[in-house]
């Protein structure tokens, strides 16, 4: 019998992507990953190791090729509103406006359209963008945009939040924000995350949990909890000493000369 | 060099005399450059008509040949409100746009539903595009006017062989454009879609489509100029009325001035329909304009 409380279950997943040019390209290989409720786990891993292809599976976009991936005990069968994603690229449908966009989904569930608005409305609020729920989105700045497309899957209630490096469009500042008010909408909602990244400061900010992947692995890398109380300094030594961690966990089997993050 | 130290004179003054810019001097300033872009629209067609009067006056087209632009702006405005009790074509012209306008209007719709409704499903689905675009492309290239026999036959002389007509030739670029359209709407907007929970024509009808509209617009405008085309064809062939029919009549009894007139009508109707639609798409594709490398900064 499986514990009630795991959200995301991924056991033995692999996905092989056979392309002409490439031949055969095992991207994920015996992946096992439980996620339970209500918890932030940050994905984190070097360009090109698999990321977005397992978010991407979790959501339902993709499948694997062998193994099981489950939401809430339920083999996955494709997108659907309980595995909300949070794009990179915001992916907002341009002819609507902030609260349209927030309201579509709710829509496509049924909900009534004054019923609708209240909700929309609401979690515009928690994402801070009352004020602009009335603007077409293309009017708004890339944080803002992003602050929509979080309303967007909040909305929702999904059963589990997917975001693919959200902030990555976003200057330094922005992304600051993004990163306070993010933890603020996880701690207010209660909703279970998992975010992408491969940032090392991000996964540290963000996490409770960092899963470590590296290319070509057999399995994940590593994990690492995130005990550091919140609201976490990143100029804290014992940040620099989770961060420092982290990378060692990532770079252990290669070389010593190459520096995967150097920027 | 004196005209330029006059206008920075009148600048100057101008500033000196108002410090704060009210609103209406500020709403009046895009209007001024509108008016502007306007009145120079006007100097081509008026050159043109400058240089037919010339020509005319010379004498280097005999007058029952290429009448006056005078001698046709009396015949159209005899054809427009002209006493049709006096017989001939005065009077007529209401009637003739009413009836070419209605076939148009009939034709185009019929293409307009028809080039959406099967574009959208072609275009999103591979398999459906797979089984109905080779047909089209095979279609296509066939001259519409090369039906005119076959509407002939099934249709017959009048009303419905017109609205055939335009509503095949128009058709195409329509469906076309929107397949295109559709194929090339954004990936992600689609993912996103399925992810809130959109299938099938939910998926084609808030998500599909308003994506792909800014390239339907196109096939319409296309589709709206070649509705005029066959309206004229149509009418030439074998209907009994309208301004395709007027022109040909006048033809006929070597009425110049009135063949010109109708030139000139069938010219102002496609253009009024063009900016009609493009009324439309300024409200409906508003979203598109802003995001486009035409958005002004
Ligand atoms: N549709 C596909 N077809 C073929 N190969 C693919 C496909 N999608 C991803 N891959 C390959 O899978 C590997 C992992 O890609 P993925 O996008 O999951 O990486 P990532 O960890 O998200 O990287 P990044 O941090 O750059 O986003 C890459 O080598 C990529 O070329
Ligand atoms: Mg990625």
């Amino acid at each position: 019998m499986q514990n009630p409380d795991v959200i995301v279950s991924c056991e033995g997943l692999d996905r092989t992507f056979v392309t002409k040019d490439a031949g055969e390209n095992k991207v994920l290989q015996d992946i096992n990953l439980q996620i339970r409720k209500g918890e932030f786990v940050v994905l984190i891993g070097p360009s090109g190791c698999g990321k977005s292809t397992l978010l991407n599976i979790i959501a339902g976009f993709d499948q694997p090729t062998s193994g099981l991936a489950a939401i809430a005990g339920e083999q996955i069968e494709g997108p659907g509103p309980d595995k909300a994603m949070v794009f990179q690229d915001y992916a907002l449908l341009p002819w609507l406006n902030a609260r349209e966009n927030v309201e579509i989904g709710l829509r496509m569930k049924g909900v009534a359209s004054a019923e609708r608005t209240q909700q929309a409305m609401h979690v515009l609020g928690l994402v801070g963008l009352s004020e602009a729920a009335e603007r077409p989105v293309y009017r708004l700045s890339g944080g803002m945009q992003q602050r929509v497309s979080i309303a967007r899957a909040l909305a929702l209630k999904p059963k589990v939040l997917l975001m693919d490096e959200p902030f990555g469009a976003l200057d330094a500042f922005q992304r600051a924000i993004m990163h306070k008010e993010l933890v603020r909408i996880w701690r207010a909602t209660g909703a279970t995350i998992v975010f992408v990244t491969h940032s090392l400061e991000e996964a540290v900010f963000l996490g409770e949990r960092v899963v470590a992947m590296t290319p070509k692995a057999v399995g994940l890398t590593g994990e690492l909890i995130i005990d550091m109380p919140r609201p976490r300094d990143p100029l804290s030594p014992e940040f620099a000493a989770l961060k420092r961690k982290l990378y060692e966990m990532l770079t252990a089997h290669l070389p010593a000369d190459v520096d995967l993050f150097a920027d | 060099m004196s005209v330029d130290s006059a206008r920075g004179n009148h600048v100057v003054g101008q500033a000196a005399t108002r410090q704060t810019p009210t609103a209406a001097a500020s709403a009046a300033a895009p209007l001024l450059k509108s008016l502007k872009y306007g009145l120079l629209g006007t100097l081509m067609p008026l050159a043109f008509v400058a240089i037919w009067w010339a020509a005319v006056a010379a004498g280097f087209f005999p007058r029952s040949v290429l009448p006056s632009p005078f001698a046709v702006g009396a015949a159209m405005f005899d054809w427009a409100f002209g006493d049709p009790a006096r017989g001939g074509y005065s009077g007529t012209l209401l009637a003739a746009i009413g009836a070419s306008g209605q076939r148009v209007i009939m034709g185009y719709g019929i293409a307009m539903i028809l080039g959406v409704a099967i574009g959208v499903p072609t275009g999103a689905s591979k398999l459906l595009g797979a089984l109905v675009d080779p047909f089209i492309h095979l279609l296509r290239p066939i001259p519409v006017t090369a039906w005119v026999p076959l509407s002939l036959v099934f249709f017959g002389f009048g009303f419905k062989g017109a609205v055939f007509l335009v509503a095949l030739g128009s058709f195409f670029p329509i469906v076309v454009n929107t397949i295109e359209g559709v194929r090339g709407a954004n990936r992600s907007l689609i993912k996103v879609g399925r992810m809130l929970g959109a299938r099938g024509f939910r998926l084609l009808w808030f998500f599909i489509l308003p994506a792909s509209l800014p390239s339907i617009f196109v096939g319409l405008r296309l589709g709206m100029g070649i509705s005029w085309v066959l309206i004229i064809v149509a009418e030439m062939m074998s209907v009994k009325s309208g301004i395709g029919y007027t022109l040909l009549d006048a033809y006929s009894f070597g009425r110049f001035d009135v063949v010109i007139a109708a030139m000139i009508t069938l010219g102002l109707m496609g253009f009024l329909s063009d900016r009609i639609i493009l009324a439309i798409e300024a409200v409906v594709l508003r979203w598109h304009r802003e995001t486009s490398i035409h958005a002004e900064p």
